[in-house]
């Protein structure tokens, strides 16, 4: 199995080194033409976290983040401003897969789903306010907010409206990209996921 | 761009534009402000003028078609949230208007529309700032505002590494199919012709970043001596947009801590 966890006291440790500072744009690169395969396909998810999570497995949770985190600066600065906001999500997203990842919740299919879920509500719990702030609690996803329609018809409150609203939408992102990035990672060659690793 | 000639005579010969003085990062501020100023309050005048301020600045800029895009999609989330808050919001008790047979509620109407002044002010002033600076620009003032050159090339590497990486999938994408993948109709297809285009460009990305990263290491980029580079640019009043638009940020965020504790 290619996928032995990393040993723990390492986890945290960072240094912005020659590897690092071309792995993070890389990843940033991944989130967005994943994003383009994904809108290109017409596919019910966003994939737009696969290089967030790849970054996290590769050389950790600070990695993983702070790739989670320009990928939302330079998208909002170039498409979508809005979208910077939700950086937090994004870094939410980036320590969790490193953290999961390094306890080796990323080793077995069935481990891989449980991992997925966690990540959801990570995703969820940070993104439902910022929907609320500025969406009134939409996240601009049809069915997903047709969903929140019918709870707030229902007299459901908007809080718990507008996370049911992400989460279901979260969930089967997380899943699709867990997955995704699991296989990928598997599928690395042994000199890559060292030179990354090694190099900190 | 300066020319050979202006930069013997160190003089720029080409007048710059009133927005091309201005620094990126007196830019941000202002966006930073408009969003809090947005924030304050609910007044929907105060909404519409912030608007207006934010399309003057635009239109005596430039106008792009990111901007447009951008906008595209707000307004097409906003007619949504109309609609859902119009109809369920949980404060609704006026009825304004009737379309067959469905009620539209004021207070849920002004909720939405506020949210959505909001977002408009966001992306109309985030456009300002995103047609009136390059890449080069800000990498450049970054540098020059003390943030560390590694952070700065992490930054805007990604700027270059996108339409690299657009290319290559492509190219993957006109292989996976000459070679005969899928046809990508139903939905099972699709996500299964994702896997063989994922693949090979992940590792293609992630296997040029290894020689990138080789590169940076053989050219000494981790040398201690480097040498900073130089702006060209000329910015005007800077210190005193950033002391002042930084005061009104702190004021503004002050002002709603305040109300907020006398509120409670």
């Amino acid at each position: 199995m290619k996928t032995e966890p990393i040993h723990r006291t390492s986890m945290w440790k960072f240094k912005l080194s020659a590897a690092t500072m071309t792995l993070i744009p890389a990843a940033v690169g991944i989130n967005y033409v994943a994003k383009a395969l994904a809108e290109g396909l017409k596919l019910p998810v966003w994939l737009g976290s696969l290089g967030t999570f790849l970054a996290s497995m590769l050389a950790g949770p600070v990695a993983g983040a702070i790739s989670g985190f320009i990928n939302n600066v330079i998208y909002g600065l170039t498409l979508s401003p809005i979208s910077t906001v939700y950086a937090i999500t994004s870094i939410g997203i980036g320590i969790a897969v490193g953290i999961l990842h390094a306890n080796g919740w990323f080793s077995s299919a069935r481990r891989v789903f449980i991992s997925a879920i966690i990540i959801a509500i990570v995703s969820a719990v940070i993104s439902t306010p910022l929907n609320v702030i500025f969406w009134g609690g939409q996240t601009g996803i049809a069915w997903g907010d047709s969903l929140f329609a019918v709870m707030v018809a229902n007299h459901a409150p908007v809080w718990l409206a507008s996370f049911t609203d992400e989460f279901v939408l979260d969930i089967l992102d997380k899943v699709c990209v867990a997955y995704l990035a699991f296989f990928i990672y598997r599928q690395l060659p042994q000199r890559m996921v060292h030179f990354f690793r090694d190099d900190k | 761009m300066m020319t050979d000639q202006t930069l013997i005579s160190g003089a720029p010969r080409v007048k710059l534009k009133w927005y091309q003085v201005i620094d990126p990062i007196t830019k941000l501020l202002l966006i930073l402000d408009m969003t809090l100023l947005s924030f304050a309050s609910t007044n929907l005048l105060l909404q519409a003028g912030l608007i207006l301020v934010a399309t003057l600045l635009l239109l005596f800029s430039k106008l792009s078609s990111t901007t447009f895009k951008a906008l595209g999609f707000s307004l097409f989330l906003i007619g949504t949230m109309l609609i859902i808050q119009g109809l369920f919001y949980s404060r609704n008790q006026t009825v304004l208007f009737s379309v067959l047979g469905v009620s539209f509620y004021k207070e849920g109407l002004i909720y939405a529309t506020t949210l959505g002044c909001r977002v408009l002010v966001i992306i109309l002033t985030s456009g300002f700032f995103m047609v009136t600076t390059s890449i080069s620009e800000n990498a450049a003032y970054l540098e020059l505002s003390g943030l560390s050159y590694k952070t700065v090339y992490v930054l805007m590497s990604v700027c270059y590494i996108l339409p690299e990486m657009m290319r290559n999938m492509r190219k993957i994408q006109q292989a996976q199919k000459v070679r005969g993948t899928n046809p990508q109709k139903t939905l099972i297809q699709k996500l299964k012709s994702v896997l063989p285009v994922l693949i090979p460009l992940v590792i293609k990305t992630l296997d040029q970043s290894m020689a990138r990263s080789i590169s940076l290491q053989l050219r000494g980029f981790d040398n201690p001596n480097r040498t900073v580079r130089t702006s060209q640019r000329v910015y005007r009043l800077s210190r005193t947009l950033h002391i002042g638009l930084t005061g009104l940020a702190i004021l503004l965020i002050g002002w709603k801590i305040w109300s907020k504790i006398n509120g409670l």
